[in-house]
């Protein structure tokens, strides 16, 4: 199943970029990004604020996310059309990865050696 | 000057802000905590000795930048010591075991060094375009003129060798991770 490819040089995004657009999805500022990011990736994800910086400035060079308000001295961003559709390929992307692996695994042999290891 | 400050001078090399941030940290276990810095000029209040975490970034930001900047740092736990020429410093405290970086990955961190060396970069042309005119203007002086230019542009390759040096050991870190 071949579909449209979008083209970025966006992609493929970094684990930081991919959690940033996510959790963009609501307008929220960096601090919010980062406890999201924490959140919604089980703690695995921890982005440090020079990173978030860094990412925010470089996405909203490039249209993917855009400064909707301030509070405070806060900046308050969201994700843009061109940044969502980034995201949907980024998730394609990531949907054929998860698919080949399980092929592989099926074909070969991860799931076997294991079954074969505990029938031992 | 107040002299319950403890004022230490001391130079910094862009390439080795690592150590500057571990001598940071040296100093608070001895319990002298940064309180202000400008160009070779440490100013430290003595209290008690803690475990500090001192992280630098490297920023031109315009001042309404610079503003929500400074406070998604405060938002994650960082105070802002001071800034000194674009170099801005952060400190936590460190909790056991722990390491925090301003950086959560080694691309990010790679940025700071990539803005560093585009300020060296805007500064060549200045740096050349002092060159032709200099032994014209200073006549029997051009001899020494053009003695401290080559030692200015000695300089300038050494620092970009350096920062490349750099570049590459934070690759290397990521690569170890």
């Amino acid at each position: 199943m071949i579909k449209k490819r979008i083209h970025s040089k966006f992609l493929p995004l970094s684990e930081a970029t991919f959690y940033i657009l996510l959790s963009l999805g609501n307008p929220k500022h960096g601090y919010a990004v980062m406890q999201e990011a924490e959140q919604i990736s089980a703690g695995t994800i921890r982005l440090a604020p020079g990173t978030i910086y860094g990412a925010f400035t470089t996405l909203e060079k490039g249209k993917l996310i855009q400064m909707v308000g301030i509070e405070g001295r806060r900046k308050i961003y969201h994700i843009t059309e061109k940044g969502n559709n980034v995201l949907q390929e980024q998730i394609n992307r990531l949907r054929i990865m998860l698919e080949s692996a399980e092929d592989y695994q099926g074909a070969y042999s991860i799931r076997s050696t294991k079954e074969g290891n505990n029938e031992s | 000057m107040n002299p319950k400050y403890v004022v230490k001078n001391k130079w910094f090399w862009a390439w080795n802000d690592d150590k500057e941030e571990a001598w940071l940290s040296e100093m608070a276990q001895e319990g002298l905590h940064l309180e202000e810095v400008s160009l070779g000029r440490y100013k430290f209040l003595p209290g008690n000795p803690a475990k500090m975490v001192y992280q630098l970034d490297y920023q031109s930001l315009r001042s309404k930048d610079k503003e929500s900047y400074l406070q998604l740092f405060l938002d994650a736990g960082w105070d802002h010591v001071g800034s000194m020429n674009g170099w801005v410093y952060f400190r936590i405290q460190a909790e056991d075991g722990q390491a925090p970086e301003i950086y959560s990955d080694a691309e990010s961190k790679l940025g700071k060094y990539h803005r560093v060396m585009i300020y060296l970069v805007i500064f060549l042309p200045i740096l050349l375009f002092l060159r032709p005119t200099a032994p014209a203007r200073y006549g029997a002086f051009s001899f020494i003129v053009e003695g401290l230019f080559a030692v200015l542009m000695l300089l300038y390759a050494y620092a970009m060798i350096q920062l490349f040096r750099r570049m590459d050991q934070v690759k290397k870190q990521d690569k170890a991770i």
